[in-house]
This record gives C-alpha cells, structure tokens and sequence, in this order.
C-alpha cells in the first residue's frame, strides 16, 4: 500500500468504471422501488430486486460530511497531505465517498456544492468532486 | 406491566482479571493469553472441570496471518471440555457480544461457567499493519480515497459539529475526563503523563479534522477474562457479582460510508433501547457509564443515542463537568480508550472489566459511591457493530 490504491474492478462495478473513463459518473437505478444506489451491486439492497439499470448522473452534489486528513495512511498520499476525505449527498440521492480537490482545505463547509470532476490514476479514472464554480 | 424478561439462573460477571495496558515486547499474542488466564485462574477458586464454556476472539487480527481458531488453540492447553466453544468477532464489540452469548446459555441452562478472554497487541503501523487495516474500508469505493480510521470517525464528528454546534472545546472535554479518571486507576497507561487540559488538546497535532492527536484512544498491548456464571456460582466465588441485567445487539451498516446517518449512531440506539427494554430500565437508572471512545466525538454522539440527554446535547453534557470523577454521570471511570489505552484486538474488555468492578463495589480509588447499575456500551468495526449491557448489584 506504498502507493495510491488503484480499485480492482469487479463484474458488478465494470460499467461505472468505463463510464467513469469517459468523463461519466453512473448510477444504477432499482426499478422496483425507483431509487438510485451506490455503491454498485448486482441487486438492490433495499428491495433485493435485480432490476437494476445504469443511469447517468448529474455529477452535483453537496458535501455531508468531512475530515481534513493531516496523517496520511501511506506514502501515496503524503504529499498530498492534508487532504480532505468526505461523502458526497448527490443529487440522485445516495452518498459515495471522496476527495473534494481544487479548492483550499479550509474552505471546505457541509451543505457546500460540489461537482464531480474525474482524477487519472493508473489505469482508471476516478470520481472526484470539486467546489461549484459560480 | 414490566416489560422485563428475567432470565433465569441469574447470569452474572463473577470474577475478572486484566493485565496492565502496556507493551510486552517479549510476549506473543498466545503468551500473553497464557499471561492472562494462568494468573487469573491462580487468584480463581476454578478448575477446568468447572469451566464448560470459552469465547475468545481470532488471535493477530491485524497480523498477516490471523489465527481463526483461537478457542481450540486456547481450549486446548486449558484442558477444557466444552458446552460452548467459539471464535467469535465483532471488533470492539467482540467482547460485549461474548458476555450476552454466555448469559443466554447460561439462561438457558446450557452453561454454567463460560470464560470470555482476550489478549492483543495494537497493530503496528508499518506496511503489513497498514495494509491489514486497510480491509475495513471499500476497496473501489473508499479505500482510493485516502481514508484512515480516524478519518472515518471524524466524518461523524463534522456533521455532528455542523448540525448541533457541537465544537472542538466540547469533544477535548471528553478526553480530559478520560485523564482525570485515568489518574485514579493504579494501571492506566496514560496515568504518568498527568491530567492535561482542553487546550493542551487542541494543542495536539491534527490527525484528521477535528480529531486531534488527543482526541485519539492511545495503542498499547493487552488482555483480559471475564468470568460469567450462573448466580449462585458468582455469588460463591465473589460476594457482590455483577448481574447481567439488560443486553442489547445490533448491527448496522458495514462500510462507514454506507452508514444510515452520521449524526446518529443508528446501532448505539437500537442496541440502547433494547438493553433498557430487557432490563425494565431508564437511563435514570444507571449510575455509572462506560462507552466505547475510540475518538472522544464517539461518547458524546452515543450518550444523546443511549438517552442521557436528547439529540445535539452531547458536547454541553461532556463539557458539563458531569461526566467527570465527582459528576452524577461518571463516565468511562477507568480512563476510557483514550487514557487507560487501546489494547488492539483486546479492546472492549477493559470497559466490561470496569463496569463490573464498580457494580461489585471493588474500583478502589475510583469507585463510584453509588455504582448500583452500569450500562457499557461497545461498538466495533466502523461503528457497525454494537453490544450494550447493563450491570446491576442486584439480579
């Protein structure tokens, strides 16, 4: 774990991680119970439906929650450091994880508006989000 | 109607043993189990044929290679045959879940005598240890993220901080109970260093917004048993047993980005409620707490989850001076994670100890003067899993 972590794409995420390649957050949408989930799975959670289908996203949310991470877990995120690590409310309705970039640490707020921007690493692009530019 | 569900046979905490949270360089985690269980059982009127049950935890979670086997490793070279015999895990909350196991088939009337035991060692940070803890977190949905368990934690402080104006003073309050209590506890490990104060708290190095280094339970090695029997046994080895009461179990979320709220603690409640609910009790009722603090937010979200005071009111209790030695609501009377230390895979047992030397009446100099009914509440993993108990001097 020297390194950044590069996500091992499973049978179930393929799709979110090619979509993510081409600049595109997706969601699976239950049409059993007509609610969005993340993170990606083969049925929904709520309803054990697997009527699941991949919806783009809008990419908006806003910040739940966050921490500003002055310790880093390993060496690929030293220089980072400090990061801030947070959960998104997305639009959609669901929260997903990460890193709100592009902007001064200490300017980051719960309720803040964010939208997803896409950060390469390796050989995947990973959903990030940033603050919404006026 | 009292909505109480007595269970029968009395179970109850009989006896407890703890080694002092340290570092045992030269014990391995099986030596220090062998540490623990030889000094107890030589200070225990017990022999092996008294014993038909054991629950320990995997050895070396955090190691390379974990040892799952753990009960017949360990029931082995007690000599033991078993009713009950199981390997169980459940993070900090391993422990709790074990003593609820035991009191029902002590209910039951499977068990009589059932061995909760636990020894480990703080996982070093190095690589190996890094890449171990890493398992709790996603691997695609937050592990590339940078997390870090005090980070995870902290998520739940700031949105705490943002809804209810909770502040930084109100969770280093938390930690400066833990060391006023620490210093009358001949064995915690933070005891030398002295009381410190809210400032020398948020003094401390940053971890991860808002937890400063302070705010943080402090690695060390450890372990522990605790005996549970049926009433009559308990009564026989000690006098005052610690009666198992109330219990409450339950799980929620894996994944803490996954959890249902991060203002609530969504299992503290349940396993709350359902803990009074048995025990056709009140928070009114308990006179000593003990809660799980890995991060000092943590108290203060599951006293508001537990019902010491309504939601968002949490930071003013703890900074009340209500939780403190002297206050009606002592809390975490052994320190806490945070001063007596945070003894890896053994963590939760020290507060189920406490809980049970202070309803016995044997806390020495921190003993709570009315101490009638404890509640210890213990979460483990990212908060998913939960045990609340709730000791009482009477059965």
């Amino acid at each position: 774990m020297e390194a950044k972590p590069i996500p091992a794409i499973s049978a179930a995420s393929a799709p979110y991680w090619e979509a993510a390649a081409n600049g595109k957050l997706l969601l699976q949408y239950c049409d059993d119970c007509s609610r969005y989930l993340f993170y990606p799975r083969s049925w929904c959670p709520h309803c054990y439906g697997g009527a699941l289908e991949w919806r783009t996203a809008s990419g908006r949310g806003a910040v739940h929650t966050y921490s500003v991470v002055h310790a880093a877990p390993c060496v690929g995120f030293e220089a980072d450091a400090p990061y801030v690590a947070a959960v998104i409310d997305l639009q959609e309705g669901p929260r997903m994880m990460a890193n709100i970039i592009g902007c001064a640490t200490e300017t980051v707020r719960v309720g803040m508006p964010v939208e997803g921007i896409f950060e390469a690493r390796g050989n995947i692009h990973l959903p990030q989000f940033r603050p919404v530019t006026a | 109607m009292s909505a109480r569900r007595h269970l029968r046979n009395e179970p109850a905490i009989a006896a407890v043993f703890e080694l002092p949270p340290g570092r045992y360089p030269e014990l391995s985690t099986l030596d220090l189990y062998r540490e623990v269980l030889s000094r107890a059982l030589a200070a225990w009127p017990l022999k092996a044929r008294d014993i038909d049950g054991l629950l320990v935890p995997p050895a070396d979670m955090a190691g390379d290679r974990p040892d799952i086997l753990m009960h017949e490793r360990f029931g082995d070279e007690l000599g033991l045959r078993t009713v009950l015999s199981e390997t169980m895990f459940a993070g900090g909350a391993s422990y709790g879940l074990m003593i609820q196991r035991a009191a029902l088939a002590i209910a039951d009337g499977r068990a009589a005598a059932v061995l909760c035991a636990g020894a480990g060692k703080f996982p070093r940070l190095d690589e190996a240890g890094r890449r171990s803890m890493s398992k709790i977190f996603h691997p695609q949905f937050e592990l590339p993220y940078g997390p870090t368990i005090p980070a995870m934690y902290a998520l739940l402080a700031t949105r705490h901080m943002a809804e209810y104006g909770t502040t930084p003073e109100q969770l280093a309050a938390v930690s400066v109970a833990a060391r006023a209590w620490a210093l009358r506890h001949p064995h915690a490990y933070m005891r030398s260093r002295g009381a410190i104060s809210v400032e020398d708290v948020l003094q401390s190095a940053l971890i991860a917004s808002p937890f400063h280094l302070l705010d943080c339970s402090v690695p060390c090695e450890g372990g522990g048993v605790i005996l549970v029997t049926t009433g009559e046994l308990a009564r026989r080895i000690s006098g005052q047993p610690a009666y198992i009461r109330g219990m409450g179990e339950f799980h929620s979320h894996g994944y803490q980005s996954q959890t249902d709220a991060f203002n609530i603690s969504v299992g503290t409640r349940e396993a709350g409620a359902q803990a009074f609910r048995s025990a056709d009790m009140t928070p009114d009722d308990i006179e000593v707490i003990e809660i799980y603090d890995a991060f000092s937010a943590m108290p203060i979200i599951c006293l508001e989850d537990l019902g010491f005071c309504r939601k968002g009111e949490g930071g003013a209790l703890a900074a009340s001076g209500r939780i403190l030695p002297g206050g009606d609501l002592p809390l975490n009377t052994y320190g806490g994670l945070l001063s007596y230390g945070h003894t890896g895979d053994a963590s939760g047992l020290s507060m189920i100890i406490e809980g049970a030397l202070q309803v016995m009446n044997r806390a020495g100099e921190r003993q709570v003067a009315k101490a009638g009914a404890a509640l210890v509440h213990c979460y483990g993993g990212m908060q998913a899993d939960h045990s609340t108990l709730i000791l009482s001097r009477e059965a």
